[in-house]
């Protein structure tokens, strides 16, 4: 059977001028950089789509703002807008910026992520696939998923 | 001479007919033939009579090649000469061979040999020129042959029409029909470029109106159309011999070459101007503006209008929007739309100055007068549209800016119009609302700039600039613009006031209550204005003395007390300095003394005076931009830099502030303004009269004792050496005596007896007062900026003096010591060459038992140690003038380093009570830890003294010499050491040697060093003071894992390397030590995975644990290394 693309014709955004961070303006050694909300959302701005070749960014999928941080509390909550409701993807980029997120972030945080809410039809069956830890191991063990994983996160480490 | 037999060269001919041998063999067969031939060792006849079989034979395929045999090598022997009959001979072979149409190849490469040939080695004659003209037009059909035959088609034809043209200018119809055929329907581009040049050069041959050029005119066109605008994407990876551009070149001569084509022409382009594609836009206003030039008046004046109407609309055209389909990214519609303006506006500039109709007023009609013109200008004077909303109003206003200002510019005539029509208008609008009381009030009461037309300020700004254009023409018969009735010239001169007034208030109110976002606009555009009214030549500016004057003081006073508006303050400063340099241009004589009265002046006494509220740096760039406005204006500014610094010297009330004060004065003087005066002008007299005067200064002796307790001394010494540094010789000595005078005059040294011999220990002054220090340290400032060839007075005393500073532990002292056993400088008491060495071999002496004695006599106070070094280190620079200029020397001075480095192991042995051993370890460790810094000393480049700028003599690749002397001994001292303490001390100093050497040089010898890198890199970890030395370690570790000869070792000890990589992954002194460190490890990827697969669990344990660093490029990186070596499972 011939499958149709899900979202044959996206919507295509602007890429965002990188913000470039100021040289720290204290050349002390010792002087904290806590991890920000531009810092995450540079990790998984670039993750590729998994059907089209532009970035998660340029598709509006995660923006800066869906990015929730407390660096004390070690919690971090990424809630991203599949492009279209029956988005059957939704899962798979999901699980992306699960990944990408456990690879880069140091292991104290916990990762929450969400579909926005009424972004998605099966809102609620996807949250609890991505936030479930053995699913997501299992998910992982199967090769031509985490092959898909691995090449949507590809740009993201150039 | 004698020739070959033809068993030599025969072969030659027979391998070149040969169709089976390779390319190679051919090519290399003709040109041994036409080497012989160039040699007299064959002759032509020869050649031709063994030949013959194969060029008059009727297999199609060898007299083919025998033909191209005797064309080829006809065309390399085009410097030989040869006589008539052979010439004749030959063309009338080729010429009867152009018939063959199975042979062509060869008879064109011959042809065109033939006509290639210059005049003086005998060349074709003219009627055989013509024979092969009537030859080639009956025999040859050229779009039936092969792309090759046609670029030598119309090579040959191209070659005819440039150097035989008479030929050509009898030609008929059929001829010039012909070529028509010749060239229709060609797609070879490199045939292309060549036929359109051959069209460009025949239309030129027929100018005549009844000529054939006008007869064929329409048949050529409509064959140069089609390629008509030139597409074609082929890149220069193609190997071809024509680029876009050329082929878009020739077209375009091929278009203009006679006006006949003018009636076909100019329709096409007004109609591609039209196109969709950025490109042929672009293209059909270049080629425009050519053929406007081309055509002439009389022919384009009919066309005036319609091509006015299609550059309105490129011009005004409004967004880069309807772009964006055809050419990708919004930045490059941007890009296109703005060429396409750029070139719309020059094609409109052309049509100006080129269409010189009788009609003078034709494109005041067209133009000034046109429906949409007038409406815009209408509309920017209307009350609604006074302020600018939008960034397309504002490219729509810069159109019309642009289109208005060509067209005034064009001419004094076109000038008065379009003064006459708008100006006065514009300026009153400018005014009605815009007395300075009323607008102060109304900025005070915030509704403010509503009445400030950007619009109209723009346009008449841009009137201005047209009439500075006008006037700089015409500046020589300048009187007649004046006197004319109703001239530009008295238009300006009527509004003028009110414009300076108007314009000048955009700079005196305040910056906050102005809330327009185009604010930035609004002033660069008024400063704009001013500076366009000051720089009128002097001889035709409208302006008075006193309204020149006025415009000055505005800007002055912006730079004086608006500092903080820093946008105003940079435009001011700018457009002060190019109005400073445009009198140097006009050698306007009356506007120099008012510019030097209210800008020099005010703008240098900034610097003179200590206080204020601007700051020093910004006070400084302003001297220094309005110096560079003219020679003299900088020797001001130079003269009161040096008033500045000696009256901070003589105040009285100083303290750090002062000091730096001095710093920043000293650093502009001579990093900015005296490099500016050597460019422009190449004296240095200032040079040398400030450092007399600052000589003078200091000779007071309490003056001295103020500089030396305040700490001026350092900033004083400083510029002194760079002062002395930029002196010529002479001045040097005369600066040098001074100095040496007034020292030997202080300072109550047996001087005499100093002049035959070394001082005894005993005769050393224990200390000296604040004012001889300070006093030696200014002469030796003096010594480390002369030039080797210098000479200087009673060097053997000046040397003890300083020796005897030394060994009281004053490093300027070993400065001076380095430099002038680096430069040995000249002196006739050195005639023979060893008394210098003697010296110096006198001076190590002493120092080296001073540092070692008190090891011995069991004396240490904490003084001493200090002391000791300090001469430590003046040995390092005495070291490293010798190690600069390759004396063997150095040695004895890095041995005696080595020793203070191992001094600890010697001492052990020695048994000792235990504290008195205690306080001799502390010692011995600073000491060692001295002689480390030692190395670093001599491996590293210096701003204090010994380098290019003071003249120092530099021996090249001397630090990867030392570097290698010195690595068989470290090695073999580290093996060998058994404290830690040593063992410290020697990584540390060979860090310095490792680490400053050139990478490449420490590279070679990796497999010696590397596990003498890599444990110092984890020894060295754990103290802080180490940090900068790991950190080049590193460095040098991350050079040597990019280069393939350092893989290799590398791999060898990857274990360890790894191991301490991933410790300093952790190194909590140094951000860029722990990044570089996962940078080294991201390299490791490049290795073979069995090898470094073992270390993965290590390094990205290291590389989680950096994922939560502190600083986020160390975070950053450490995402890269985990995913690298995650990835080598």
């Amino acid at each position: 059977m011939v499958m149709g693309l899900i979202n044959a014709n996206p919507v295509i955004h602007e890429k965002k001028e990188r913000r470039v961070r100021q040289a720290p303006e204290t050349t002390d050694e010792n002087a904290v950089e806590p991890i920000d909300q531009l810092e995450i959302f540079d990790h998984i701005r670039d993750i590729k789509d998994p059907e089209h070749p532009y970035s998660l960014e340029q598709l509006n999928v995660v923006t800066e703002d869906s990015i929730e941080l407390n660096d004390e509390s070690n919690h971090v909550r990424v809630t991203f807008t599949p492009t279209v409701e029956h988005c059957s993807m939704a899962t798979v980029i999901g699980l992306c910026i699960r990944v990408k997120l456990i690879r880069s972030l140091p292991p104290r945080y916990k990762v929450d992520i969400r579909v926005a809410p009424g972004s998605h039809s099966t809102e609620a069956a996807v949250n609890k696939q991505l936030n479930d830890k053995e699913r997501v191991a299992a998910a992982l063990e199967n090769p031509n998923l985490l092959d898909m994983v691995e090449e949507c996160l590809s740009p993201t480490f150039d | 001479m004698a020739r070959v037999l033809p068993g030599e060269w025969v072969p030659h001919v027979e391998a070149y007919v040969d169709v089976s041998r390779p390319a190679a063999q051919h090519s290399a067969s003709v040109d041994a033939l036409a080497a012989l031939v160039n040699k007299d060792k064959l002759t032509l006849f020869d050649l031709v009579s063994k030949m013959e079989m194969y060029l008059t034979t009727t297999d199609h395929i060898v007299r083919s090649r025998g033909i191209l045999l005797l064309g080829e090598i006809l065309s390399r022997i085009s410097v030989k000469w040869l006589d008539v009959n052979t010439i004749t001979t030959l063309s009338d072979f080729f010429i009867s061979r152009l018939s063959d149409w199975q042979a062509i190849r060869g008879a064109l490469v011959g042809c065109l040999a033939l006509l290639h040939r210059k005049q003086g080695v005998g060349c074709i004659v003219i009627a055989d020129v013509k024979r092969i003209v009537e030859s080639f037009l009956q025999n040859v059909q050229v779009q039936s042959l092969a792309a090759a035959d046609r670029k030598l088609c119309f090579q040959i034809l191209s070659c005819i029409l440039d150097r035989y043209p008479e030929v050509v200018k009898t030609m008929d119809g059929e001829q010039l029909y012909w070529i028509c055929e010749a060239i229709d329907e060609e797609k070879d581009p490199e045939c292309l470029k060549l036929s359109f040049h051959v069209v460009e050069v025949v239309m030129k041959l027929f100018p005549d109106p009844s000529g054939l050029a006008a007869q064929f005119a329409s048949e050529f066109f409509e064959i140069l159309s089609k390629y008509f605008p030139v597409y074609f994407t082929h890149g220069v990876g193609d190997d071809l011999n024509a680029t876009r551009d050329d082929l878009s070149r020739a077209l375009m001569h091929a278009f203009c070459s006679t006006p006949y084509f003018e009636p076909f022409a100019i329709p096409l382009l007004l109609d591609k101007l039209s196109s969709s594609l950025p490109l042929a836009k672009i293209e059909s206003l270049k080629y425009l503006d050519n053929c406007i030039r081309f055509y002439g008046t009389d022919r384009m004046v009919r066309h005036a209008s319609a091509v006015w109407f299609k550059l309105k609309e490129v011009i005004f055209s409004s967004s880069p929007e309807e772009f964006l389909l055809t050419s990708g990214s919004p930045k490059d519609a941007e890009k296109n739309k703005n060429q396409m303006v750029l070139e719309a506006l020059k094609c409109l500039k052309t049509a100006i100055m080129c269409i010189d109709s009788s009609d003078k007023d034709l494109f005041i009609n067209l133009i000034l007068l046109d429906e949409d013109i007038v409406n815009k200008i209408h509309s920017i004077s209307s009350e609604e549209k006074s302020i600018l909303s939008s960034l397309e109003d504002l490219a729509q206003l810069h159109a019309l800016g642009s289109v208005i200002s060509i067209l005034s510019e064009s001419s004094t005539y076109l000038c008065t119009r379009v003064l006459q029509e708008h100006f006065t208008q514009l300026v009153d609008i400018l005014g009605t609302s815009t007395d300075y009381e009323s607008r102060q009030l109304n900025t005070c009461n915030g509704s403010s700039s509503a009445a400030d037309n950007y619009g109209a300020l723009y346009l008449s700004v841009q009137m201005l600039t047209s009439c500075r254009e006008v006037a700089l023409v015409s500046y020589a018969d300048c009187s007649s613009i004046k006197l004319a009735k109703e001239s530009w010239w008295l238009i300006l001169e009527k509004k003028l006031d009110r414009l300076i007034h108007f314009l000048g208030s955009f700079l005196t109110i305040d910056s906050e209550s102005m809330q327009s976002m185009f604010r930035q606009e609004y002033v660069s555009c008024a400063v704009k204005g001013l500076l366009t009214l000051a720089t009128f030549p002097e001889q035709c500016s409208p302006l008075t003395a006193n309204a020149y004057e006025d415009i000055l003081a505005m800007l002055t006073s912006v730079i004086i007390s608006k500092f903080e508006n820093v946008d105003l303050w940079r435009l001011s400063l700018k457009a002060l300095t190019s109005i400073g340099s445009s009198i140097g241009e006009f050698h306007a004589s009356q506007k120099e003394v008012i510019y030097c009265q209210t800008v020099v002046d005010k703008i240098v006494s900034l610097v003179e005076s200590y206080d204020g509220p601007m700051p020093l740096s910004l006070r400084l760039e302003a001297s220094y931009e309005i110096g560079t406005a003219g020679f003299n204006y900088m020797l001001r500014v130079a003269r009161s830099l040096e008033g500045a610094v000696v009256t901070n010297i003589s105040k009285t009330n100083g303290g750090m502030e002062c000091t730096e004060h001095v710093a920043h004065l000293f650093e502009c003087y001579s990093g900015q303004v005296l490099p500016w005066l050597f460019t422009s002008g190449g004296i240095n007299e200032l040079a040398l009269s400030f450092a007399m005067h600052l000589l003078d200064e200091i000779k007071d002796l309490t003056m001295l004792d103020r500089i030396g307790s305040q700490g001026l001394l350092d900033s004083l010494m400083a510029g002194m050496k760079l002062l002395v540094g930029v002196c010529t010789e002479e001045q040097q000595t005369r600066i040098v005596q001074k100095a040496y005078s007034m020292v030997s005059s202080v300072i109550p040294l047996p001087l005499k007896s100093m002049a035959y011999h070394l001082l005894s220990a005993d005769e050393l002054v224990p200390s000296h007062t604040v004012q001889e220090t300070a006093l030696v340290g200014m002469l030796s400032s003096v010594i480390v900026g002369l030039r080797p060839q210098t000479p200087a007075p009673d060097m053997v005393v000046m040397i003890n003096l300083f020796t005897v500073f030394l060994l009281n532990g004053k490093l300027p002292a070993a400065y001076a010591l380095a430099s002038v056993f680096n430069k040995y400088l000249h002196n006739p008491e050195f005639s023979h060459e060893n008394q210098l060495d003697k010296i110096l071999d006198g001076i190590l002496e002493r120092c080296f038992s001073t540092v070692l004695a008190s090891n011995q006599s069991k004396i240490s106070q904490s003084g001493n140690v200090l002391s000791k070094i300090d001469i430590l280190s003046g040995l390092a620079w005495i070291g490293k003038g010798l190690l600069m200029r390759g004396d063997e020397k150095v040695k004895d001075i890095s041995m005696f380093l080595l020793k203070c480095l191992c001094s600890d192991e010697t001492l052990a042995t020695i048994p000792s009570h235990e504290e008195e051993s205690y306080v001799n370890d502390s010692s011995n460790t600073s000491i060692a830890t001295s002689a480390a810094g030692a190395f670093h000393v001599m491996m590293s480049d210096s701003e204090v003294c010994l380098n290019k700028k003071f003249h120092a003599r530099i021996k090249p690749l001397y630090k990867q010499r030392f570097f290698s002397i010195m690595m068989p001994i470290f090695l073999s001292k580290i093996k060998e050491a058994t404290s830690m303490t040593t063992k410290l001390a020697l990584y540390r100093a060979f860090g310095h040697i490792i680490s400053n050497a050139p990478v490449p040089a420490v590279i070679t010898e990796a497999h010696q060093i590397l596990l003498v890198m890599v444990d110092s890199l984890a020894k060295l970890s754990v103290d802080i003071q180490d940090k900068d030395l790991v950190y080049n370690l590193l460095l040098v570790l991350s050079g040597m894992l990019m280069d393939e000869k350092g893989k290799e070792c590398i791999l060898d000890n990857v274990h360890i390397t790894i191991s301490v990589l991933t410790q300093l992954v952790s190194y909590p002194h140094m951000m860029v030590v722990r990044e570089t460190a996962l940078q080294c490890l991201v390299a490791f990827s490049t290795f073979p995975h069995s090898k470094v697969f073992p270390m993965r669990r290590k390094v990205l344990q290291a590389a989680i644990k950096a994922l939560d660093d502190k600083k986020r490029a160390v975070r950053q990186e450490a995402v890269r290394c985990r995913q690298t070596w995650q990835s080598f499972a």
